[in-house]
């Protein structure tokens, strides 16, 4: 594909930077923050799309980072550093576990045991009294003198993992993943194990999203098991149809867009459903390639000019 | 005693349902390589128009059997146009393409499901009992509509399962599961088993749909809850496989109703999930499954 300009892309993340800082009303801080976190975790959803599989257990990770990020705000009175950490950690240990079982079926078994572990995580956490039961838990705030700069953390630690995802994409280890989606006995031949590989990208991948989940928990300030149906994987594949999967940078075209458009459909009950739904199917049926492909093709027949940044 | 013959019964009722659902999702997979998750709006779609026209055939004076007996003819008529209509513009494309069929599916279910509380509203309804009176089998027991729910999806489960060992419409669906280059180069049709195999899954799930409407209470999002049970079930018996996803069924009805007695729901769904992980961690393919 054409060399995006590096500088246009630095720039644009300064402006985002800055921007959420200066962000002064309620709403605006919200909706960047929200913006942000969906950017990662399509970011994170597409990571494991690398190695071919859809992970609809990436909304029940997400829960897990919420849930212990929530817990060490709230009950340990943590750092937020510490509580983002464990959130992650949490996520990414047992991702590690289920994926060492789960990810030994491909496919469609993988995608619906995933999605049945995402359903399962959700009564659990609504049977356990000691983080809230069906209630969830509240008073999950950033600290105090944090909250003003709470959008430029969020927006600072997402992409820092945008790019830490992109390297790793572009890393041998990367390449490995892309090869088991091609053909993974081919990579069993050359001595490369394909199951451990697959779970440490599962394992990456939730760690990620964990993240997401643990700064989403802050943002809210408020959580319950109804937070982290499978329908938000369903959305984030949404976001990942509708950008493009070609490229990371079609996740973050594609949630960017969605979760901006779909403001106007918030608050109108059913058309939520209908949203998303019209999305990933016109993006299914008419975008083969997501957004991020039609820019490509459009700007394919005038290329840009490589280095020049505007 | 009583207690085990009630569960049994129990597990019968839930399980006849789910044997519907989940040999559509199964066939569904086996013909076209889909996973379909918009099964559970068909169903729900099926159960939602029997609601709807049996109150209003009642009012222009039709008696409660004629009433049910047409709305079960529409719901049908009109589950299969709705199948049609997804093949033809949607899956048809997606065919063999698991991740980017599934995508679609997913899609449409939300698409569906948002529909439906639009043009349905969101609002639970109730039919009124179709056959009155309770039974009393071995000291357990269920109201006749139920038993009389259960023998007909049985019924439905059992024709279906000799016609594909039989027919020649089932084996040609056999053979499209098994190898669909072969099955053509045996000069079967591939495109038009295709859909027969799914138009067949449809009428499953509406059928399914169609029988619980009297016996339960019907909301737009009906769907869901049935599609992650039959998803179980299929994971559980193989994707693909007949007699897997009847003995998945079952085993997941028998869960359900034991587990939802001695604990309760949630535990249950959450054995379900347990159960999964273990035969998966023996069998990735599910326990009829072979790939």
């Amino acid at each position: 594909m054409a060399k995006l300009p590096r500088a246009l892309l630095v720039a644009a993340s300064l402006c985002a930077v800055i921007g959420s800082y200066f962000s002064g009303s309620d709403f605006a801080a919200n909706l960047i923050i929200w913006v942000a976190i969906n950017v990662l975790m399509t970011a994170s959803f597409r990571f494991v799309l690398l190695i071919g599989e859809l992970n609809f257990a990436m909304a029940g990770f997400v829960g897990i980072g919420a849930y212990a990020g929530g817990i060490a705000t709230t009950m340990y009175h943590l750092p937020l550093a510490l509580a983002l950490l464990l959130g992650a950690a949490a996520a990414g240990l047992i991702s590690l576990v289920v994926g060492f079982v789960t990810l030994r079926a491909k496919g469609a078994y993988f995608l619906l045991v995933s999605f049945a572990f995402t359903e399962v995580l959700r009564l659990i956490y609504s049977k356990v009294d000691v983080i809230g039961g069906n209630s969830g838990m509240i008073g999950i705030f950033p600290p105090a003198y944090l909250a003003r700069f709470y959008p430029a953390i969020v927006v600072l630690v997402v992409l820092f993992f945008l790019f830490v995802l992109y390297r790793m994409e572009r890393s041998d280890f990367g390449k490995i993943l892309v090869a088991i989606r091609n053909n993974d006995d081919l990579v069993q031949t050359v001595g490369i194990d394909v199951h451990l590989t697959k779970v440490w990208c599962l394992g990456i991948a939730s760690f990620v999203t964990g993240i997401c989940g643990a700064l989403l928990a802050h943002a809210n300030n408020v959580i319950s098991p109804g937070d982290f149906s499978f329908l938000v994987a369903v959305y984030t594949l949404a976001y990942l149809k509708v950008g493009g999967e070609s490229h990371i940078l079609g996740a973050v075209l594609g949630a960017i867009v969605l979760t901006l458009l779909a403001q106007y459909a918030l608050g109108f009950g059913a058309y939520e459903h209908i949203f998303y739904g019209a999305a990933i199917v016109i993006g299914v049926l008419l975008l083969p390639d997501g957004l991020f492909g039609l820019a490509q093709r459009m700007l394919s027949g005038r290329r840009w000019p490589e280095g020049s940044g505007s | 005693m009583d207690i085990y013959v009630q569960l049994l019964v129990n597990s019968l009722q839930i399980g006849a349902v789910y044997v519907l659902f989940s040999l559509g999702l199964t066939l569904i997979f086996g013909v076209m390589r889909i996973v379909n998750f918009a099964h559970g709006e068909f169903f729900a779609l099926a159960a939602l128009l029997v609601a709807v026209a049996v109150p209003w055939l009642i009012d222009f004076g039709a008696p409660l059997p004629v009433a049910y007996g047409l709305a079960f003819l529409g719901a049908l008529a009109g589950v299969l146009v709705l199948g049609k209509i997804l093949y033809e513009f949607a899956f048809r494309r997606f065919q063999r393409d698991m991740i980017g069929s599934f995508v679609l599916s997913v899609g449409l279910a939300l698409l569906l499901q948002g529909l439906y509380i639009e043009i349905f509203s969101s609002a639970s309804r109730k039919l009124p009992t179709l056959i009155e009176g309770t039974l009393r089998i071995l000291g357990g027991a269920i109201t006749t509509q139920r038993l009389v729910l259960c023998v007909i999806a049985l019924l439905v489960a059992a024709g279906m399962y000799w016609a594909i060992a039989s027919t020649r419409l089932g084996k040609a669906l056999r053979a499209v599961s098994e190898d669909h280059e072969a099955a053509m180069l045996q000069g079967i049709p591939y495109r038009r088993i295709a859909l027969s195999g799914f138009l067949i899954g449809t009428l499953l799930a509406a059928v399914a749909g169609a029988l619980l409407a009297p016996v339960v209470v019907i909301g737009p999002v009906i769907g869901s809850s049935y599609l992650i049970k039959g998803f179980i079930a299929v994971v559980i018996g193989g994707l693909g496989s007949i007699p897997g996803a009847i003995i998945g069924s079952i085993l997941i009805a028998v869960i359900e109703s034991v587990g939802g007695y001695y604990f309760d729901p949630s535990l249950a769904t959450i054995a379900m999930f347990v159960m999964v992980m273990v035969v998966l961690l023996v069998r990735p393919a599910g326990i009829m499954g072979n790939g």
